[in-house]
């Protein structure tokens, strides 16, 4: 039996990469050159599978209409995304940039499942992980190019940073039964202590592009860093209130992923 | 951007075999897209990208002589034509 703080823990994670693979997948068709589109809208699909691998535990089914259901028909005060994920991002300086926080940052969420005491999830853990080697790669290739193409694309991507940092630091707001799942050994790190080494793991790699990320009213990575992080952290924190509160956009997207279900939500694909 | 031919080899004694072109910023940006443009579905186990400006093209001009020499081509016509009419001949 999962318990329901265990439950908490994993829907965060399973309703993270149900969003953003919703949110990657509207760049089908509009990437910035073919080869790109399908990278991308690629990615968008194994996030989508990483979410519909961990419905399944949660429901205990592989019955598609049953995750269906819960995947899509759910009110939004029971989705537990984060903000970041919930953006619309509708630049692709801001698709590419929430790519690479995200990536980043789920690498880090899956290791801490690996050895987690529900067996099916850490059953789960080593494709997660596979998959995410070329999100990564992707990330962080395309964009160290793009950074040093022309001036206008380094300031677009840092206006980006700007932005989407400081929404990001909610992806490490602590659901509140957080010290139960780690007593019951669902995952051996806190949401603190992942979001350490991701803040690390993203201003070193900032700093090595020689790229100066604003933290918005809060300062600027490079500066005071830790200060500016706290802060960043403390904002995003009365926000979202640990995943609790939906962002201003997310009622539009859940409209939008339901438009094809509330067609006929009794249909067998 | 430049444009790429890619090829792929399946496991084993098998050829590297065209699949197709396709178009990147630079070669390092080329192996990383060729793998979601070609082989997603592990069509191939190893690649190769060859730079489209780097392949040395033929003048069309050049080979057409070729076409009109019959004699180089071992394809038995000429002989089943030879056994066909004898046949013919002896019915």
């Amino acid at each position: 039996m999962i318990s329901p703080a265990a439950r908490n823990h994993l829907l965060a994670l399973a309703d993270d990469e149900h969003i953003i693979g919703a949110r990657h997948a509207r760049w089908i068709g509009l990437g910035p050159f073919l080869e790109e589109d399908l990278a991308f809208c690629s990615i968008a699909q194994d996030e989508l599978g990483h979410a519909l691998s961990l419905y399944e535990v949660l429901l205990d089914t592989t019955d598609d209409r049953l995750i269906d259901h819960f995947a899509l028909l759910r009110s939004p005060e029971d989705y537990r995304s984060c903000w970041l994920v919930e953006a619309p991002c509708s630049t692709w300086s801001d698709a590419l940039v929430r790519h690479w926080l995200y990536d980043e940052a789920e690498v880090l969420r899956w290791q801490a499942l690996s050895e987690s005491s529900i067996d099916a999830i850490a059953r789960r853990v080593d494709q997660a992980l596979r998959e995410e080697v070329f999100h990564r790669s992707h990330a962080d290739l395309l964009l160290s190019k793009v950074l040093t193409t022309t001036t206008e694309a380094k300031a677009a991507i840092e206006d980006s940073l700007g932005r989407l940092l400081p929404i990001a630091a909610g992806m490490w707001d602590p659901l509140v039964d957080e010290a139960q799942t780690l007593d019951e050994g669902v995952m051996n790190a806190t949401a603190a202590e992942l979001g350490q080494r991701w803040w690390t793991r993203v201003a070193d790699q900032l700093t090595s592009w020689g790229v100066t990320a604003s933290l918005g009213t809060n300062g600027a990575l490079g500066t005071a860093i830790d200060t500016a992080i706290d802060s960043a952290i403390a904002t995003s924190s009365a926000q979202q209130r640990n995943r609790m509160a939906r962002s201003p956009e997310f009622d539009e997207l859940l409209a939008s992923i339901q438009e094809v279900i509330t067609i006929d939500p009794s249909a067998r694909w | 951007m430049k444009t790429f031919e890619v090829f792929l080899k399946k496991a084993g004694r098998e050829e590297f075999r065209h699949v197709g072109a396709m178009q990147a910023p630079d070669p390092e940006m080329g192996l990383m897209l060729a793998r979601e443009s070609y082989c997603r579905r592990a069509e191939g186990a190893d690649m190769w990208l060859v730079e489209r400006s780097n392949i040395i093209e033929a003048d069309p001009a050049v080979l057409a002589p070729n076409a009109d020499k019959p004699h180089r081509h071992n394809d038995g016509e000429r002989i089943a034509e030879h056994r066909r009419s004898t046949r013919e001949a002896d019915q």
